[in-house]
């Protein structure tokens, strides 16, 4: 190495002054953020921090400009409450309350929001079924036409003025509370107090439907003015006379779960209940029955009244339609041959009806069996007659002040007019309705009450039974109990609160009881009571029976009003959910219309549904005919539909409808109020209108079906696979039937056994680990829609409107399809749940091209919203057409801004709107994604439930539970709804799971849906066994 | 080709006595002309179509596809009926370039530009209906198997959907390529006879430079007949794979293996007539009578009453398996929803019956195949018959499938699915109008080749040759 110095410059080899001065300051500009005299650190902003600042301004920015800031409101926990954990949900007791309706249930709330109600397993009426009303009933706390303030002649005040303004206007003539009937014991204690406060007040309750038939009946057969308890579940004969036990008659949770005891069959030893069901309209229950026998409005009492006559050996009388003597005939029989096993309702508002009826249950000994007086049913205690004559009151001027609570007789009363009439005569007014409704728009003082989800309070629904109510949100607007109105302005300081607390902790002995109570809901009878009979007292037996003999005849057509499981007498009309629900027996959402005959369809219509090309037509075409109902000179128009198994001189109309604009744009405009057809007679309201006028009009009408077609025995042949159903004699014959049918149809593809392997080309893969499954029980389905509307709850499926509906555009993940089969005047009729049957070997997931719907190892068929590019070719190839498209932005979801004014094509109703409200959004569940236009979407099992259970159980450190010894770490939702349980979910690699008990159980009545398409589903369906009389038939014709 | 011997006896493929620089002349014509008016009213129209088309389309993005009025059971109704409808007219087009070249039909020159531009348009226009029915066509690249960011998510290789996009776009290319590369020497005749610079330039890139040395010749031969080779099984396998979409469903209706050489033999048949129509047309407009000659126009008729006839023997098939199988759910497809006429969609199948089967029967007459009236007539009736096939398909197979319970109410289309439809309409006219003014519709090319062997004037000039008998013409040759 030399020692050569090597330069770079001259300036470096002279190393001049210069040279050394330029490269000293090489870097002739400061650095930012360094001062001259500092070091580089002690710079306020040194150059890391400069680089700090840098990048973090640039992701800032870039955070700001490119990403999307999802949540617009968010407010913390400034103090987190106890219990309460962002995203776990928490569970409370409560109790459904709807005009008298009460329903144990338990709230979930998430975040303090309830977003889902279900039933309350400790309660013994109801044990955990619910109905589509109750399970839509949260989505009525977040109505966005609920009144949200008090008003004094439609002006927002405050509580404290409304209430001084009250009370000045009280004293000057008698109060009167007019309520829907109220089984609360503390309510009553409230209304008891005002009542003493102010003498010469009272007490009216009013129930849209009445019972004072029923009520009235008892009073003069047993000496009480009560409903008693009935047992189902005791009866081996149930003769039903017009009353729909399992939709809409009393409880029908209770009813239905007794019901199914009759009906589930245990294949080692097959027994069934038998259920006759005489009726005038197709109903839920007449389609549930074993064998059905039609008669006119008019005959209902000459049916009681020959009923009892045949029950006494004395033979028929009275009726001339010879397949309805012959019903009558063989109901006696049946009834006396199960004397004490056997029971009779009927539906009738005619107390004369009623006692007849009351004859016949003590003739066949229901007295302490079927019919138990130990503890009466609360539900409805409304005498139409007590109504009457406060109308005629308030007409008169005699009522100083009026008090309205839960009723709506502007709407529901038949003579409404009147009521109006009075209430105008009333000097003070007040309602507390939640909703402006027909009578609340008539009342000068209006306190809206709490929706019971923020409400305290209790119910006695069945004597004995009580459930408790506690709030699960704090009131969203600015309402008040109506029980707390009446104490303030009966002067006790007390809030009804304290009340309820007091009343309980001194029934109960003490505070721990009381919130033991609280938690579970339900307080019970020690121990159970003991079924008992009251004496009959057949007094008024023959007044009963010549009056039903007087009886006027009926026209040449009759109508019958009736009530639909969703809608009821109005209460559910505000509702999305149960406007949308399809009727189980229409299948049609969103209006009323004309039910008529097939026989009559042919008359009046001229559609002859034999026809197959008129069938057709009438079937694709959602437009219907008009026909103009006239009734007493008041004329309706409504679209026809044609309805088998309703009698062929009548036609039937649901009431609940045409409801004012003041009960919120869900209800506005939907369908024609018809309860002016009612008519007042012998102090009872009728829904039987003996005579009424049909005349067709040229207009057309769209009615909103799900389902058009019915009928799975087409002109190729009977579509077994779709669907079994065989009778209880052939049952019994061969249990085996079904399954041969299946092994016959599975013959070319290797029989039931090998048929997995052997019906495809394609390797067999096994599943080891969880693998889930559902059990449907067709036998104990009853097609009461619950479980629909549940899964609208749990899955934030879409409303789409009545619009979306007609287009076939509903997005329901489970429908309930329903087929007839047999005679089409009177058919038999089966209800399937049907929802994603989640095949193992799915046709839809092999086609999209973006697998976007794929198979999870734990059998679930899975949609991946965010994947799906909207092909449809999923939803084509899917044999059970369960998928769904968005083919609209119904939910707001989506990023195209301003795409929901559709004005050419495809118009969204106003309740699409309605249920894209912030206030409505509320009742969403977080856990699952809210779908977006464009994509797929379908049941997915429940697999936010699926996924919660899962971790339940592998946090507890041991294997899942589905049903084994009774013990669930999950329910999907249809199943938690279902009343009679016939919807069974689990694991189907757990051989104690109750999924595969179910279906080792009933190994016989199993099968699958169209299963020799190689779908392998997961979702087994149990066959329907009917206990019917068509094997004798058949061998008589 | 120029060693082609062919018989007095053949129709010449030319009319007139043509020589060289008259076939240029005649094609380059309407390129070097102004538009007559009919264009401009023609042009206004297929644009006025396609405004509507991109409205529609607007619509249904914008609203979603509830725009249309497709349902929950019937998922695909006008859209991908119109998507295998322009499927099946763009297969006239390359069967005429590349098979009939393998199989050296001397007659396809004549159509073989027009026709394969009709391919391209229509592939062109069938393409729009599978993009623009997706609910999320932004998210349509989804479909595409390249590297992406998003995990390892890939499309799904078992989708006969996914194979559509495969098969389309290859097709797509293909023809594009062979239709270009044909175009080329075209381009560069009309480049030199260009007369102003923009002309000329533009032209002259279209050329690639052509200069019609041997070398260009030869590797332009050599190209075509690789791009036919190619063509060859894209003729066949692109229908087949959109008959996959049908046939590996679960539907009945659908479930059919029939479906791939009934699908083909559909496409074309199709095509064929839709090639009549432009025809008919472009010959009358642009006076080209000498080069697309009732000789085409029959051959073009024996090949729609073959495809024609095949087609009904599947129908038949169909029928027939509907009823030997007993398999109750095809049965009730094939013999009540479309073969009963008093079903909702009944009209439908016996319109394919009539349009597609019984009507062109009458093609089996010569006279009938010769008459420009009835070939056109028969051109309309025939797209219209198939047409109907593909909604046949689709409709009546989806509306009512397994479960009774799903069966669907009447589908009709919305006006935007219409507009849609329409729109299609006018973008293969507006591209059609355009490629008449701006390209030569008869391979200029190629037509040479054709005329020194079978051109009118030739066969004149050979004729009395022929017409000697064997010592005559030895006597003659020796001299």
């Amino acid at each position: 190495m030399s020692n050569n110095k090597h330069w770079q410059s001259f300036g470096e080899l002279n190393n001049s002054a210069a040279f050394q001065k330029a490269s000293k300051d090489e870097f002739q500009e400061d650095l930012p953020f360094v001062s001259e005299n500092e070091s580089f650190l002690d710079a306020k902003a040194p150059r890391r921090d400069f680089l700090k600042y840098l990048g973090f301004s640039t992701a800032a920015a870039a955070i700001a400009a490119s990403c999307e800031i999802p949540v617009k409101k968010a407010i913390p926990f400034a103090n987190k409450p106890e219990d309460i954990v962002p995203g776990v949900a928490n569970y409370y007791a409560t109790t459904y309350v709807q005009e008298g309706d009460a329903v144990s249930i338990v709230a979930k709330v998430r975040d303090g929001r309830p977003i889902k109600v279900e039933g309350n397993d400790l309660s013994p009426i109801t044990k955990g079924g619910t109905s589509a009303r109750v399970q839509a009933s949260v989505l009525d706390l977040y109505d966005t036409a609920r009144l949200r303030f008090p008003t004094i002649d439609g002006k927002e005040v405050t509580l404290e003025s409304v209430d001084k303004a009250v009370a000045s206007s009280l004293g000057t003539g008698p109060v009167v509370i007019l309520t829907s009937t109220i089984n609360s014991p503390t309510s009553l204690e409230v209304i008891n107090q005002f009542i003493a406060k102010y003498p010469g007040s009272r007490h009216v309750q009013y129930d849209a439907i009445s019972y004072s038939g029923l009520l009235l009946a008892n009073e003069a057969s047993y000496g009480k003015k009560a409903i008693p308890s009935y047992r189902f579940d005791n009866a081996k004969t149930i003769v039903s006379i017009a009353a729909d036990f399992l939709g809409t008659w009393l409880n029908p949770i209770e009813f239905s779960k007794q019901y199914a005891t009759g009906k589930r069959i245990d294949e080692k030893n097959p027994s069934m209940s038998k259920h006759i069901h005489f009726e005038t309209v197709a109903s839920l229950t007449g389609s549930n029955a074993d064998d059905r026998f039609l008669c006119r409005p008019s005959e209902i009492g000459a049916v009681a009244a020959a009923l009892l006559s045949a029950v006494n050996g004395q033979g028929v009388a009275g009726i001339l339609d010879a397949k309805l003597k012959s019903g009558i005939e063989k109901a006696a029989k049946e009834l006396v041959a199960a004397k004490g096993a056997s029971l009779v309702v009927c539906g009738s508002n005619d107390v004369n009806v009623q006692i007849i009826v009351n004859a016949i249950n003590d003739a066949i000994q229901s007295g302490g069996k079927t019919i138990d007086w130990s503890a009466t049913l609360n539900y409805k205690g409304g005498i139409d007659a007590d109504f009457a004559k406060l109308v005629d009151d308030m007409n008169a001027g005699a009522v100083g002040a009026l008090f309205i609570q839960g009723a709506n007789p502007a709407y529901t009363w038949y003579d409404a007019d009147k009521f109006v009439a009075g209430l105008k005569k009333v000097k003070t007014t007040v309602s507390f309705n939640s909703r402006n409704d027909e009578t609340t728009a008539s009342c000068k003082f209006v306190i809206p009450d709490n929706h019971f989800l923020e409400s305290w309070g209790d119910a006695e629904p069945k004597s004995g039974y009580y459930s408790l109510m506690q709030p699960t949100i704090h009131p969203l607007f600015k309402t008040r109990q109506w029980q707390d109105s009446l104490l303030k302005w009966s002067g006790i300081t007390t809030t009804y609160l304290d009340l309820v607390k007091s009343y309980w902790v001194a029934k109960l002995g003490n505070e721990v009881a009381w919130d033991k109570a609280l938690q579970d809901g339900v307080i019970n009878p020690a121990t159970e009571v003991m079924a008992t009979a009251l004496p009959f007292n057949a007094a008024t037996l023959s007044g009963a029976l010549a009056a039903v003999s007087a009886a006027k005849k009926g026209g040449k057509i009759e109508l019958s009003l009736y009530q639909k499981i969703a809608i009821g007498a109005g209460q559910g009309a505000t509702n999305p959910w149960l406007q949308e629900m399809p009727d189980p027996i229409t299948k049609a959402t969103w209006d009323n219309y004309l039910i008529v005959s097939p026989a009559l369809a042919k008359t009046l219509l001229d559609i002859d549904l034999s026809n197959g090309g008129q069938s057709d037509d009438y079937e694709v075409h959602p437009e219907k005919k008009v026909v103009s109902v006239t009734v007493n000179n008041k004329t309706v128009q409504l679209p026809v539909l044609i309805i088998p198994g309703t009698q062929p001189d009548t036609v039937g109309i649901a009431v609940g409808y045409g409801r004012s604009a003041g009960n919120g744009k869900t209800a506005d405009g939907v369908g024609k109020n018809v309860f002016q057809f009612a008519s007042l007679s012998g102090g009872t309201v009728s829904f039987e209108i003996a005579n009424v006028d049909l005349k067709l009009t040229d207009d057309t009408y769209t009615v909103a079906l799900t389902q058009t077609h019915a009928i799975y025995n087409t002109d190729q042949g009977n579509r077994t696979e779709v669907m079994k159903e065989l009778t209880l004699a052939d049952y019994k014959k061969n249990p085996e039937t079904v399954r041969e049918e299946r092994e016959e149809e599975l013959k070319p593809f290797g029989g039931i056994e090998k048929f997995e392997t052997q019906g495809t080309i394609y390797p067999y893969y096994d599943r080891p680990g969880i693998h889930w499954g559902m059990s449907v029980d067709l036998n104990t389905c009853t097609g009461c829609g619950a479980c629909v509307v549940a899964c609208n709850a749990e899955n934030n499926v879409s409303v789409v409107g009545k619009s979306e509906v007609a287009r076939f555009h509903d997005m329901q993940w489970i429908r309930i399809d329903r087929y007839y089969s047999g005679d089409l005047d009177n058919p038999k009729v089966v209800f399937q749940p049907l929802m994603c049957q989640h095949c193992d070997n799915a046709p839809c997931e092999n086609v999209c091209p973006v697998a976007a719907t794929n198979h999870s190892t734990e059998g679930l068929n899975q949609m991946t919203y965010n994947r799906c590019i909207g092909t449809r070719y999923c939803a084509n190839n899917c044999p059970y057409k369960v998928r769904r498209f968005n083919w609209a932005d119904y939910t707001g979801a989506d990023s195209f801004p301003d795409n929901q004014n559709q004005q050419l094509v495809g118009k969204l109703d106003d309740v699409v709107f309605v249920m894209n409200d912030d206030l409505s959004r509320m009742v969403l569940n977080p856990d699952v994604t809210v779908r977006s236009r464009g994509v797929i979407e379908k049941c997915s099992f429940c697999v936010q439930r699926l996924q919660e259970g899962k971790l339940k159980a592998k946090k507890a450190s041991r294997p899942l539970k589905t049903g084994a010894d009774d013990e669930w770490d999950l329910k999907v939702a249809c199943q938690q709804s279902c009343p009679t349980n016939a919807i069974v979910f689990g694991n189907i690699n757990d051989s104690k799971s109750a999924v595969v008990k179910s279906r080792v159980d009933n190994k016989f009545r199993e099968f699958y849906s169209i299963e020799q398409v190689h779908t392998l589903p997961n979702v087994s369906y149990l066959a329907k066994v009917r206990n019917t009389y068509d094997e004798a038939e058949k061998a008589e014709g | 080709m120029h060693l082609k011997y062919e018989s007095q006896l053949r129709e010449p493929l030319v009319y007139g006595e043509k020589d060289f620089h008259q076939v240029t002349e005649d094609i380059c014509r309407p390129i070097e002309a102004k538009p007559s008016k009919l264009w401009y009213v023609g042009f206004f129209i297929a644009v006025a179509l396609l405004m509507f088309g991109f409205y529609s389309i607007y619509s249904e993005v914008t609203y979603g596809v509830g725009q249309w009025n497709l349902n929950k059971t019937v998922g695909w109704g006008w859209d991908i009926t119109n998507f295998v409808w322009w499927v099946g007219i763009g297969h006239a087009g390359t069967l005429i370039s590349a098979i009939l070249l393998l199989f050296r039909q001397g007659w396809r020159t004549g159509v073989n530009r027009a026709a394969e531009a009709m391919t391209i348009f229509a592939v062109m226009c069938a393409g729009q209906f599978p993009i623009w029915h997706m609910g999320r066509v932004w998210m349509a690249f989804f479909v595409m198997p390249y590297p992406n960011t998003r995990g390892p998510l890939w499309a799904n290789f078992n989708s006969p959907l996914l194979w559509d996009v495969f098969a389309i776009s290859t097709y797509f290319t293909v023809s594009l390529l062979f239709w270009y590369s044909g175009l080329i020497p075209d381009f560069a005749t009309i480049r030199d006879r260009a007369k102003t610079k923009l002309r000329k330039k533009l032209y002259g890139i279209a050329a690639f430079g052509w200069t019609g040395s041997t070398k260009h010749w030869q590797r332009h031969e050599s190209l075509s007949l690789v791009l036919a080779g190619l063509s060859t099984p894209l003729v066949l396998s692109v229908h087949t794979i959109v008959s996959f979409d049908f046939a590996t469903s679960v539907i009945p209706g659908w479930h059919t293996t029939i479906f791939p050489p009934y699908f083909v033999a559909g496409a074309v048949f199709s095509g064929f007539a839709m090639v009549q129509t432009l025809m008919l047309i472009l010959r009358k407009v642009y006076g080209l009578e000498d080069y697309i000659t009732l000789g085409h126009i029959e051959a073009m008729n024996k090949v729609i009453v073959l495809t024609g006839s095949i087609v009904g023997v599947a129908y038949l098939t169909e029928l027939f398996m509907g009823w030997y199988s007993q398999n109750k759910y095809e049965g009730y497809t094939f013999w009540y929803s479309r073969a009963n006429l008093f079903s909702p969609y009944g009209w439908s199948y016996w319109g394919m019956m009539a349009c597609n089967v019984l009507s062109p029967q009458i093609f089996w007459f010569k006279k009938m195949r010769r008459n420009l009236f009835v070939t056109f007539f028969m051109s309309i009736i025939v797209n219209i018959g198939m047409w109907f096939e593909r909604f046949v398909i689709i409709v009546t197979s989806l509306y009512r499938d397994y479960l009774p319970s799903s069966w669907s109410i009447y589908y009709s289309p919305t006006i935007f699915e219409i507009g849609f439809y329409l729109g299609t309409f006018g973008l293969f006219f507006t591209c059609f109008f355009l490629f008449s003014k701006y390209f030569p519709v008869i391979a200029i090319a190629e037509i040479k080749h054709v005329l020194q062997t079978t051109g009118e004037s030739y066969k004149e000039k050979v004729g009395g040759i022929e017409a000697m008998q064997g010592e005559e013409f030895a006597h003659d040759y020796a001299h």
